[in-house]
């Protein structure tokens, strides 16, 4: 334990093993506990196409949907190319 | 009587629950329970041998099952220690033959004759899991301090909680020399991801493999670390539940040089 304070106070050696240990097993279990299957994806996918659909013209193929690392959080990042503000229709 | 039903599991392979199961089991009895160990891992049995009880075999769990004989004509009683029974695996089976619903059925009968029936679980989370859970009714999750064992620890938690059971963790396996490093996740490392509660902490044991050489429970050899880590567990396991946590330490090198000095040890 004194190691690892030491070694945090003098800021060398980067991080220890476990603390890479650590980092990977967070971001692993992330995935591990949304257990969500490649069909929920792509439900999910479906509908969020739609619903930006009534806002905008998007291209669908261009649209890319993950679950991403953010500092010590996990984001659901959806990108996708607007070509252009759908015209008011009323 | 009515006895509960501890199940010991882990998700990965290898990293203690036999020994744990035989550990504990064996501490339990000690302390006056009347305990019952059943070897769950139909295919791969292994809890005989650590037990010591190998050569007294003559049914098994899916004889009992199948009707093939009583609860207590297969159920081993252990000569060392007072009111500790084991009911081996079988060794020809697949896993399935047993079906969950024939485990509700004996878990039953098994609640009216002992305190503890602990199962020992194989690895895995397919049938074999299935039935060693089914009747459960409190778990435990072994653990090393490990990515691949913390992340199976965590799916079989999450498994374990879909089925209204709350498990308690122990990790085993700790080297205090390389936590101290941070070469190894600690113990609140481990607690910090998988958020659960801890009933125990267990150290790496040279004992531990001479026990299994032996046939005897780590908690029956003195001066295993190991064992008296078991030891405690049981004590929980048994309503003490404040018993305060020992966390393995590190050897204290002054004395150990000193002892070196002077011709002690080595
Ligand atoms: N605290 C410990 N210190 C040293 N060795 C240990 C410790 N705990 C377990 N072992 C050793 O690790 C090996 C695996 O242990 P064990 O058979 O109890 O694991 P298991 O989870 O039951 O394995 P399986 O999944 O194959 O059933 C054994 O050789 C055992 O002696
Ligand atoms: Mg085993």
């Amino acid at each position: 334990m004194l190691n690892g304070i030491f070694r945090k106070i003098i800021g060398k050696g980067g991080d220890s093993s476990k603390d890479v240990a650590k980092k990977r097993l967070k971001f692993a279990l992330v995935y591990d506990r949304l257990d969500v299957s490649d069909d929920v994806l792509e439900d999910l996918q479906r509908d969020i196409v739609e619903v930006i659909s009534r806002y905008f013209e998007i291209d669908k193929d261009g649209l890319s949907l993950d679950i991403r690392e953010s500092g010590d959080l996990s984001a659901l990042v959806l990108n996708t190319p607007i070509l252009s503000k759908r015209r008011d229709t009323s | 009587m009515k006895g509960k039903i501890v199940v010991i599991t882990s998700g990965k392979g290898g990293v203690g629950k036999t020994t744990a199961t035989a550990s504990i089991g064996s501490a339990l009895a000690l302390e006056g329970n009347r305990v019952l160990l059943v070897d769950m891992d139909i295919g791969l049995r292994n809890l005989d041998v650590v037990m010591g009880l190998e050569n007294r075999i003559v049914f098994n769990i899916v004889d009992i099952v199948k009707g093939k004989c009583k609860i207590g004509q297969a159920a081993i009683k252990d000569r060392r220690i007072d009111n500790l029974f084991l009911i081996p695996a079988s060794q020809s089976d697949n896993k399935d033959v047993i079906t969950p619903e024939e485990m509700i059925r004996l878990a039953e009968k098994l609640r009216e004759e002992f305190d503890f029936i602990l199962m020992d679980c194989p690895a895995g989370i397919e049938k074999g899991f299935e039935n060693a859970v089914v009747a459960a009714d409190e778990a435990v999750v072994i653990c090393a301090p490990e990515v691949s064992s913390i992340r199976d620890a965590d799916r079989i938690i999450g498994l374990l909680f879909s089925k209204s059971i709350t498990p308690k963790l122990v990790v085993n396996r700790i080297v205090p020399e390389m936590v101290e490093r941070g070469d190894m996740l600690s113990h609140e490392d481990v607690v910090d991801v998988l958020s659960i509660d801890l009933i125990g902490l267990v150290e790496m044991d040279d004992q531990v493999v001479v026990s299994a050489n032996m046939g005897t429970p780590p908690v029956l050899q003195k001066n295993s670390k190991a064992g008296g880590a078991f030891r405690r567990i049981a004590m929980r396991l048994n309503g003490n539940e404040d018993l305060p946590l020992v966390v393995p330490q590190v050897p204290n090198r002054f004395w150990k040089k000193l002892g070196r000095k002077i011709g002690l040890g080595k």
